[in-house]
């Protein structure tokens, strides 16, 4: 391969620079200087220097070693003079970023010891290629970024902050790391007017993505960044991965509880696969499935009647990635919703919450609407004992710290509103994806007359009618406000004064009417906890509610630290640090009253197979597994090894070292 | 008179005065001195027996073998007669060099030489090849010569301008008698030293070539680009001293001293190569002695 030649000498100086070899020689030819020596005779010298005479011109050049030195030292300085450089594997550019993909895909063993390490030494390796005055900045990015070290050029520290990124089973986000990147190469503007200067001088940089490239393709302007996507992994990377697991109870006999769980293959070839479930760390089932490429399969394992406890599903497979390979289910102990029903009489409401299966579920207390203004309610209202307060045709003077029902009323709360009663509203539409009416028809509902309602624009309309929404839900701090435009049954005073009562709706002899009891308790009791089992993502909050106000909380993570927490509203705990996956414990006391699970179930973190491009805001950015070509320059070599000539010379000429 | 020379130290006086000039011709004496002459006559050693013839001088009648055999025989003796010495010196310019010069050192060699003669009453000579065909040196015989000779030795100048042909050619028309001839040159003559030693074989002596060189000369200790000046005809040699250009010297010098032995050899000169490092007292005790000049 031939060098390329770059020039740091004009022309007039390349004239005098080319002068010079053929000066030397002449130099050489002319001996300007040569010492007088008297000898006793020359006799024997002209005998000896005769035939060197013959050719002597030839001669004496290819034997005056010291002439040749000297040319070669001039050759190697006019050389190193042309900068001659080769193209050679090396890192372009000052200013480097390499982002760090250390979420829980990188935990694939198909290469290296695993795939972050993979990618750790390739930075390793890019950090090395650096030209001494380089800057780099190492970021790690999961679901969120972290700069391990910022600017700089001292390779040390970053060879030690590149050794500090630690393995998570986060899911995976470009975006922030991104952001964190851009920060010195795109600056920001002073402001947004037509006068707008850029306050800071961008500095752009090689931005290297080590990831996979298993995630969303991030909507952002690169600006001064250039990328290089340096995929990890091996595209052949097979794995198989439990994408949900949960407990519920039987469709026909609620008392049964079943665990499902769902594999999925991401590999190109149908693979078997042995699951085995455990209960408190002991096999109760094994299951054995095969599922072809790219497909799904779900297993069902009868639990029978369990009280409480920790299911663990091991997938056992040969695969690249071992962290989907396992999931937890936390079934809690049964805990009875608190339910308070505020009324004045209301049958089939009252009817509805005290059947034999959901007084499984909930504990109903029915107070009258005076009771609203007893310190007893006020106190546990705001401590948050109730789960949920029923509200029928009233009001409270404030909300509750729990979810409410208000059936004919508004809650007193800014953004609802209502308009007048309309007479015998058709429903028209009914969200029966919302938890609340999942399954029911109310198509053989009729009202008797409703107030048509405007919930907050957070809200959401359960149930429209023709006259307008009937039924709307909104959230509220945490917690959330269903309000109902219509009565189940209602009160009307008559003209002697007495008071009657009329049915409002024929709902309550309908189906549908038990089926939204059982919802309402399951969806705002904390009943929910006792039939489904809970499972959050890493990193996903967890709220968690004290068994009594005040009470200390502690929680054992699945690594054995105990973490204490800090109170939050209402007797609430917000719990976010559920990075590692596995079951956690919340004490409280010193006595385990929850636990709850933490699972990847992350299908992009379970595809490990990497992307042969990445899109950085539509722009695509190939895969690039050798590295950028550079200009390399050896004429510093070059002069060293002119500085070696020079020496070799001296001493020859010292040393009289003949040829 | 000095008590000590600068030519010759105490230690290799007494070891000189052990030691004899042996000629491997025998030559006729003038006077009467150490050397076994041709010519039988009067001494103690036994030479031969001869038959009487009438004439003869009685007294030298062995009267036992006549009593035995009843015939008259002579006895005849060895006469004992002084030996001719001479050292030829050169003494151009081109023997001032080296340390010590090979003048220097031609001239110790010549002075223990000339002692070891003295000390066995030969006729000790000293020339150089300077000089002119008709003034001739004084002639050194007995120990008492010591001195001056050694006076006549010190005086010996570098510089004198004569080739060595012409120089021996007239040492040869100044001495005509026999007797044994050390010639001390460095043979380094640019029209040859061939005429010169054959002039000398010509003149019957027992002859010894005795080439001095400087180690200048046997192992040039030079570097760089030179200009070498001839001391004696200014004449220019301009080299670069290179590694092939040494070792063709040294090639070339082995050459000519291999000439110059092979030269003397045929002809019945013997040679030897001296070097002006080697002493002289370890030249004459152990180098001569193995070479038969001296006993």
């Amino acid at each position: 391969m031939w060098p390329d030649f770059g020039s740091m000498l004009s022309g007039w100086q390349w004239a005098i620079v080319a002068a010079i070899p053929p000066a030397m020689i002449l130099l050489y030819f002319l001996k300007l200087k040569r010492q007088p020596l008297e000898v006793p005779s020359t006799y024997l010298w002209h005998r000896s220097i005769e035939d060197l005479h013959v050719n002597s011109i030839w001669q004496r050049l290819r034997r005056n070693l010291l002439l040749f030195l000297q040319l070669l030292l001039l050759l190697i300085v006019i050389l190193a003079l042309l900068q001659p450089s080769w193209k050679g594997r090396q890192l372009t550019g000052d200013r480097f970023i390499f982002l760090v993909d250390n979420s829980a895909s990188m935990n694939a063993t198909d290469v290296g010891p695993s795939r972050l390490d993979d990618a750790k030494a390739k930075v390793g390796e890019l950090i090395e290629k650096m030209k001494s005055g380089d800057v780099a900045m190492i970021v790690s990015f999961a679901d969120s970024a972290r700069v391990e070290q910022m600017f700089t050029d001292d390779r040390n520290r970053l060879r030690r902050a590149l050794h500090g990124i630690r393995p998570t089973q986060r899911s995976t986000s470009l975006l922030e790391a991104l952001r964190v990147a851009s920060g010195l190469a795109n600056p920001g503007r002073s402001s947004e007017d037509d006068t707008d200067y850029q306050v800071a001088e961008a500095l752009p940089a090689d931005l290297y993505v080590l990831s996979d490239g298993q995630f969303t393709p991030p909507s952002f302007s690169l600006g001064n960044l250039e990328p290089t996507y340096v995929p990890i992994g091996l595209p052949d990377a097979a794995n198989v991965g439990i994408m949900a697991l949960s407990v519920r109870r039987g469709e026909s006999n609620p008392e049964l509880f079943q665990a499902f769980a769902r594999l999925k293959n991401f590999a190109d070839q149908p693979v078997q696969v042995s699951v085995d479930l455990l209960l408190h760390d002991e096999l109760i089932d094994a299951s054995e499935l095969e599922i072809g490429a790219g497909e799904e399969g779900s297993v069902v394992f009868p639990l029978g009647a369990i009280e409480s406890g920790v299911l663990k599903l091991k997938a056992r497979t040969d695969d690249d990635l071992a962290d989907d390979d396992e999931a937890c289910v936390v079934v809690n102990p049964p805990r009875l919703a608190r339910v308070l029903l505020v009324t004045t009489g209301d049958e089939p409401l009252e009817f509805g919450l005290q059947t034999e299966l959901t007084k499984t579920v909930a504990e109903v207390t029915i107070e009258p609407p005076e009771f609203l203004k007893k310190r007893e309610y006020l106190d546990r209202a705001a401590a948050g004992a109730y789960d949920l307060v029923i509200y029928d045709r009233c009001a409270p003077p404030q909300m509750p710290q729990a979810n409410t029902l208000l059936i004919g009323s508004l809650p007193p709360v800014d953004g609802w509103a209502s308009e007048p009663l309309h007479e015998a509203p058709v429903i028209i539409d009914v969200e029966t994806g919302h938890p609340l009416l999942q399954w029911m028809d109310l198509g053989d509902v009729l009202l008797l007359e409703g107030t048509p309602l405007r919930p907050p624009a957070s809200g959401a309309v359960l149930i429209d009618s023709d006259a307008g929404p009937m039924f709307a839900i909104a959230p509220r701090e945490g917690f959330e406000d269903a309000v109902m435009g219509f009565v189940l049954l209602g009160e009307q005073t008559e003209e002697d004064g007495t008071t009657a009562r009329y049915v409002g709706t024929n709902w309550h002899s309908r189906q549908s009417f038990p089926v939204f009891v059982l919802n309402l308790l399951d969806y705002f009791g904390g009943g929910r906890g006792a039939m489904k089992s809970e499972s959050v993502r890493p990193t996903q909050p967890v709220v968690i509610e004290a068994p009594s106000p005040g009470a200390k909380l502690r929680v054992l993570t699945p690594g054995g630290d105990a973490i204490s927490l800090s109170e939050g509203r209402s007797g609430k705990f917000s719990f976010t640090r559920t990075a590692e996956s596995g079951v956690y414990e919340v004490q409280s006391d010193g006595k385990t009253f929850r636990r709850f699970a933490v699972n990847l179930f992350d299908p992009a973190e379970s595809e490990i197979r990497p992307k042969e491009k990445i899109d950085i805001g539509w722009v695509p950015v190939e895969a690039q597994t050798d590295w950028e070509v550079a200009r390399r320059e050896i004429w510093k070599w070059l002069l060293l090894l002119g500085l070696v000539v020079l020496l070799l010379e001296w001493y020859i000429y010292n040393r009289r070292v003949y040829l | 008179m000095p008590e000590t020379s600068t030519l010759l130290s105490p230690e290799l006086l007494a070891r000189l005065e052990r030691m004899e000039l042996i000629s491997r011709k025998i030559f006729r004496g003038r006077m009467k001195g150490e050397r076994r002459s041709p010519r039988k006559g009067q001494s103690v050693e036994f030479a031969d027996f001869r038959s009487y013839v009438p004439g003869d001088d009685l007294r030298f009648v062995d009267w036992n073998t006549y009593a035995r055999l009843e015939k008259l025989f002579l006895k005849m003796f060895l006469e004992e007669e002084d030996l001719h010495f001479y050292a030829l010196i050169d003494a151009t310019a081109s023997m001032d060099f080296g340390e010590p010069t090979k003048l220097q050192y031609a001239a110790q060699l010549a002075a223990a030489l000339g002692f070891i003669g003295l000390v066995r009453g030969d006729r000790v000579k000293i020339e150089t090849l300077g000089q002119p065909a008709g003034q001739s040196s004084p002639v050194f015989r007995g120990r008492r010569s010591m001195w001056r000779m050694l006076d006549h030795i010190e005086q010996i100048e570098p510089g004198q301008v004569i080739s060595l042909t012409e120089g021996v050619k007239n040492f040869c028309l100044r001495n005509s008698g026999k007797g044994i001839v050390v010639l001390l040159s460095d043979l380094m003559d640019k029209s040859g030293y061939e005429a010169a030693l054959k002039y000398l074989v010509s003149q019957d002596m027992d002859i010894y070539v005795v080439q001095v060189l400087s180690a200048e000369e046997i192992d040039p200790e030079i570097q760089g680009d030179l200009r070498l000046v001839d001391c004696e005809d200014g004449d220019l040699a301009e080299i670069t001293v290179s590694a092939p250009l040494m070792k063709r010297y040294q090639r070339t010098l082995a050459a000519f001293v291999d000439t110059a032995r092979e030269f003397c050899t045929r002809r019945g000169m013997a040679y030897l190569l001296a070097r002006n490092e080697v002493p002289v007292e370890d030249l004459v005790t152990g180098y001569l002695r193995t070479r038969g000049l001296v006993r």
